[in-house]
């Protein structure tokens, strides 16, 4: 799981374009939207994007996207349940 | 109604946000030439900075710099030209498509790959609800840009406004305007080659120019716009119908133009154009130049005001802008600013002091 965590943090980093960031900058328990990172709509976009690319996820609801998107470990763990690749 | 260049601001080859190229200028040495660029972090929050890709980063802080020098915070109107608006996005988003087989196509590189990405987002960076507006026509997309701007301020309905020229080169794009014979090599890219007949191609530049007209003179107006016009020309002959009318309109009597400021970028086929031009309708005129230090993009035309602005404001020509050698008497009260855009679209900006 903290592999995974690792790996998310560097792929948000990277689609997110969130320059002067590291992974250890992101706390991996705050939250994603709002407070935390202070991600908005597009870069929800982005984050389905990735999990659909890179993991083989695709979300059905959009409402799901508020539990999975909570915190990046949220985020990891729903994608070590039903990733396809 | 009289229209003025309040203030300018350029990112180019040169030093950017500068106009130390009068001084002291970077010459091209290769064709491909990346435009050099200020610390962005002054004008752009590193929040609104990650979205935006580099012509939009140029943009806005051409834009804000521009506004600052005229001391305007918030422009009636921002209108842009661009030819291929944000195309380093564009081509992401391409990519993207060919790379996941039309799937999972990344949001942000899309909305960034539109013409009018650029006044959009100098507008929501300024929060300005003013006139917006963005004219892709190829090399004369800045010149209409800048003629809506002048006739709405004619009429009184604006009395700012920002008018920029924006494009950017990416390698991909160079490489294939290159295998339609646009570049030149670089070997022939320094400035005596560029000034050689009978060699086709010019030197890229990426274009980021931004001026703020307004209709009231102040003590650091560049100069006064007597007249801004386009043509859609099928031979020379018209094109010089249209120049004597032009200056019938603008030039007031017993006057003359001092300068004619060309879009002569090394190009055999181009720069012939300007030369039948030149000795057609203003012999008497000295010749300039600024694609030398600039570069050639579709706005490229945007320098062209831009350096005559400069040159009308300092009063006196820079040595490196005559294309040939100047005349005896070296005084410049008004530029004509020519450009056209393979030997059909065609504009004419009087400039003066």
């Amino acid at each position: 799981m903290e592999q995974l965590i690792e790996e998310l943090k560097r792929e948000i980093i990277e689609v997110l374009n969130l320059e002067d960031m590291t992974p250890a900058d992101i706390d991996e328990n705050a939250p994603l939207f709002g407070e935390g990172l202070g991600l908005d709509s597009i870069d929800a976009l982005e984050l389905i994007v990735l999990m659909e690319k890179n993991y083989g996820i695709k979300l059905q609801n959009a409402n799901e996207g508020k539990e999975i998107f909570k915190s990046v470990r949220v985020m990891a763990e729903y994608i070590q349940q039903h990733r396809t690749k | 109604m009289s229209i003025y260049i309040q203030s300018a601001s350029q990112i180019s080859m040169q030093e950017p946000l500068s106009e130390q190229w009068m001084k002291s200028p970077i010459l091209p040495t290769v064709a491909f030439n990346s435009p050099l660029e200020p610390d962005f972090k002054r004008f752009i929050l590193p929040a609104e900075s990650r979205r935006m890709g580099r012509l939009l980063k140029r943009a806005v802080a051409v834009s804000l710099d521009a506004l600052q020098k005229g001391g305007c915070e918030m422009p009636d109107a921002i209108i842009s030209g661009t030819g291929l608006g944000c195309v380093e996005n564009t081509e992401k988003f391409l990519n993207a498509v060919i790379d996941n087989d039309e799937e999972c196509l990344p949001p942000t590189p899309f909305m960034q790959s539109t013409h009018n990405t650029v006044s959009s987002q100098i507008a929501l960076k300024l929060q300005c609800h003013g006139y917006n507006s963005t004219y892709s026509h190829r090399g004369t997309s800045f010149d209409s840009a800048l003629l809506d701007a002048v006739m709405q301020l004619q009429v009184g309905r604006i009395s700012t406004a920002l008018v920029g020229g924006y494009d950017e080169m990416t390698p991909a794009y160079f490489k294939m305007l290159g295998k339609l014979g646009y570049w030149r090599s670089d070997a022939e890219s320094d400035v005596d080659s560029l000034k050689k007949s009978g060699i086709n191609g010019s030197v890229s530049g990426g274009s980021a120019v931004s001026l703020l007209l307004a209709n009231s003179f102040t003590e650091n107006t560049l100069c006064h716009i007597d007249g801004a016009e386009i043509y859609s020309v099928a031979s020379l002959q018209e094109m010089c119908d249209f120049y004597f009318e032009f200056v019938q309109k603008y030039l007031s009597q017993n006057n003359h133009v001092d300068a004619v400021m060309c879009g002569l970028s090394g190009d055999q086929e181009n720069d012939a154009v300007y030369r039948r031009f030149v000795q057609q309708c203003c012999q008497e005129a000295d010749v300039l130049w600024y694609k030398h230090l600039f570069g050639e993009s579709f706005c490229a035309s945007a320098y062209g005001i831009y350096t005559a602005a400069c040159v009308l404001k300092d009063q006196k020509i820079p040595p490196h802008l005559f294309y040939q050698s100047p005349r005896e008497v070296n005084v410049v009260k008004n530029i004509l600013v020519v450009n056209h855009f393979q030997k059909s679209d065609f504009s004419l900006t009087l400039l003066s002091r």
